[in-house]
């Protein structure tokens, strides 16, 4: 990162060439992270290399080991599959909370358009209202409903989905902190009830020329949801990626996981990666540094949103079916939990964080139920407590490990003044130090509340 | 790439010692500018000018309206009545007996760059990220293009770095520039805070105490800093200072504001000899005697 120049050319030649120097630098910055945390460094890249492989062992040893010699809390290929949606939403929900510092609770109504753009697109859904569309799909020519293919569900679910985000922060992004955060929740309770509840419209307006009769249209599926959704099909090799494809399916997400890591990474280290981290330090700064506060803002929005677009689509695929009960509340906070623990802002961290979870929510604590069941002691299932669970391990967290388990350089400084580290951490974002005592600062300049908290502003001196 | 940030830098206008300016050498004008928080007026119907390439320095005791001012030029408060304009185009507009104001980004993009009384830099952010936002106003690539990394968003970020590490040559904290701005010392954080408002290559510098805490030869280097801002890089200079020989050895014209009103302008001997000044200062007794 010295000053020496080095001259970019143009075209695709200097994108390879670019690539190639990333390579390098990359193993350049692996060995210098081997030769600092030597520990550190073995340690993940052996669970990396245990994440690559273990589908294949899992597929070829240990499943059959677990099921015929003794039985052990191995996740099955579903639960890694859905490791890989979850750490793809977790990688989205951190460029919003961990970049850019705006906390988010409603994260889970992106995973659900993401859901219903596929369900909608490679179903047969519309026959009921005539529809009928097939194109490049491995369902056969003539087939009943619109049957797109998975290739372009996935970016038309981006787009969707970021539009989805961007009309949701346009309004909301001048508000801070909780005010944001109670916004996105009523977001997140809204968007899967109007899919709940549209299975039943009924229309009926007649004004002169302009005449709408629309009786009883079942519009997103209601409580039934919509099913069979198709899965994702690789063509030439005729693979289809659904929930009987076992490794397969999980290779396919860790594919798109990676392509996850790669454009979050992209955007971290950019301009854009730097106005958020900029507003998360200090927001008026940043401004005054000439930082389109709220235009930035709504990119962290609408860009991390169209992650949980990704995982909402394949998830939906995957399944071959949708609901909205899939997408509760409860899907928002499990996902906040992911990155918490596993260190906001740090991208591996919050996959780790992800993987953790959902192995403790798929796959250990239903294990740990079964174990108490056979043993009829009468104890309580702990299956069924898995919110307590994540409470309890959360409490633990923000006490002696605030900044999760691989934490991210900035955040734990964030974090290094001792009390303020639950307040941070649980808010999301960082406590203004040098304010802590004049509460929220400074307020959007034209609303209501702005003249009191300018005169707050005026009594710092700015 | 250098650090010159107005190639076509202009001199000491001629009519600036006298006060008789007219307005195309006006950088900054403003009249009748009013700012209440509440019942309290912080800034009363003020009417101030900064020449094109002058040191000008904005004074008053604590509380009487000056980091207001600045913030209303810079557009963070929006004025409760009056105008400003910067480089003859307009930071406010009225419309419908409601004043309303560039937004703060924009009215840096047109070229005031800022630093802060109590240093706000970015802190867990190294020295040379922290110069790299106040470019970002400059920089056009795209979101796609950083998912992408195309060549020319490459090209612009390698430019961007060139640029960055001049400035920081400049405020001779090129050997720090990984560092952590949160890590430097003070006198480092300040001048860190001047390469970053530079970045955003402005006409107008507002500098918010840039001396406050600094010794007497940090304090001399500052001000041979700001002059040589001035001299070698056209910089307009506002200053808000509490350091009376800093105001009186650099500044061109002082204002004096007191309770929101200006009760004083001129050279800085009249200033100094102004009883109204004294007054503000020591009170009735002082002017008096």
């Amino acid at each position: 990162m010295s000053g020496a120049t080095k001259v970019i050319g143009t075209g695709p030649g200097a994108w390879f060439s670019h690539l190639g120097e990333s390579i390098v630098a990359m193993e350049r910055g692996y060995r210098s992270a081997f030769r600092q945390h030597r520990l550190r460094t073995i340690l993940l890249t052996g669970l990396i290399a245990l994440g690559l492989i273990y589908p294949l062992l899992d597929n070829y040893f240990l499943s059959g080991f677990s099921r015929n010699v003794f039985p052990l809390p191995l996740p099955d290929p579903t639960v890694m599959t859905f490791m890989t949606i979850f750490a793809i939403m977790a990688v989205g929900l951190n460029i919003v909370v961990g970049f850019a510092g705006l906390l988010d609770l409603g994260y889970v109504a992106f995973y659900a358009i993401g859901a219903y753009v596929a369900a909608f697109l490679s179903s047969p859904h519309w026959a009921a209202l005539g529809l009928n569309l097939t194109f490049m799909s491995h369902v056969g020519p003539g087939a009943q409903g619109i049957h797109l293919p998975f290739w372009i569900i996935l970016p038309l679910a981006v787009v969707v989905v970021a539009t989805a985000g961007a009309l949701l922060g346009a309004p909301t992004l001048r508000l801070r902190g909780d005010y944001l955060a109670i916004v996105t929740l009523g977001f997140g309770e809204i968007v899967p009830l109007v899919f709940k509840n549209l299975s039943s419209i009924t229309i009926s307006f007649n004004l002169g020329p302009i005449n709408i009769a629309v009786a009883n249209v079942n519009l997103t599926g209601g409580v039934q949801g919509v099913n069979p959704i198709d899965p994702p099909f690789l063509p030439f090799f005729n693979v289809l990626f659904d929930s009987r494809s076992g490794p397969l399916a999980v290779y396919f997400g860790i594919v798109m996981l990676g392509v996850a890591v790669v454009v979050a990474r992209n955007l971290q280290f950019s301009r854009i990666g730097r106005a958020w981290m900029a507003i998360r330090e200090d927001e008026t700064a940043a401004a005054m540094m000439g930082v389109n506060t709220v235009r930035t803002k709504l990119l962290a929005f609408a860009l991390g949103a169209s992650f949980a677009g990704v995982a909402g689509a394949f998830q939906a695929a995957y399944l071959g079916a949708t609901t909205s009960d899939f997408f509760a509340f409860s899907t928002s906070i499990l996902v906040l939990i992911m990155i918490i623990l596993g260190g906001i802002g740090n991208i591996w961290g919050v996959i780790l964080g992800a993987v953790t979870l959902t192995y403790v929510n798929a796959t250990l604590l239903p294990y740990l139920g079964q174990r108490v069941q056979d043993s009829a002691l009468g104890l309580p299932n702990p299956a069924q407590y898995n919110f307590l669970v994540y409470g309890l391990v959360l409490l633990f967290m923000m006490r002696f490990r605030p900044q999760g388990f691989l934490p991210d350089r900035q955040r734990e400084a964030e974090l290094s003044v001792a009390g303020l580290a639950e307040a941070e951490t649980a808010l999301g974002m960082p406590v203004d130090l040098d304010n802590v005592s004049v509460a929220p600062p400074g307020q959007d300049e034209t609303g209501a509340e702005s003249r009191e908290a300018e005169t707050i502003e005026e009594a710092r001196d700015l | 790439m250098t650090a010159d940030l107005n190639p076509t830098s202009s001199s000491v206008p001629a009519g600036l010692l006298t006060g008789s300016l007219d307005d195309a050498a006006l950088l900054v004008r403003s009249r009748g500018v009013t700012k209440k928080f509440g019942g309290l007026t912080a800034v009363n119907n003020v009417d101030f000018d900064i020449p094109r390439g002058s040191i000008v320095s904005l004074i008053g005791p604590n509380g009487a309206g000056k980091t207001t001012f600045f913030n209303m030029i810079t557009g963070y408060y929006t004025p409760t009545a009056g105008e400003i304009s910067f480089d003859g185009r307009a930071i406010t507009s009225e419309s419908g007996g409601k004043v309303k104001s560039r937004k703060t980004h924009e009215v840096t993009a047109m070229g005031i760059g800022r630093t802060f009384q109590n240093i706000r830099l970015f802190g867990a952010m190294t020295a040379l990220d922290n110069v790299r936002v106040g470019l970002n106003v400059h920089l056009r690539s795209h979101w796609w293009d950083s998912v992408l990394r195309t060549p020319s968003m490459l090209r612009e970020e390698q430019a961007a770095i060139e640029e960055a590490m001049s400035l920081l040559k400049l405020v001779d904290l090129d050997k720090r520039a990984e560092w952590w701005a949160r890590n430097l010392p003070y006198g480092d954080q300040r001048r860190l805070e001047i390469a970053r408002a530079l970045a955003t290559r402005p006409k107008l510098l507002l500098l918010d105490e840039p001396t406050a805490g600094m010794n007497n030869s940090e304090t001399r280097e500052m001000t041979d800093f700001i002059r040589m801002l001035r001299s070698e890089h056209g910089l307009t200079v506002l200053l808000i200072e509490h350091d009376m020989r800093v105001v009186m050895g650099i500044s061109d014209r002082i204002t004096v504001l007191d309770y929101g009103e200006v009760i004083a302008e001129g050279r800085p001997d009249e200033v100094r000899a102004n009883p109204r000044v004294i007054e503000a200062y020591l009170g009735r007794g002082a002017a008096d005697a």
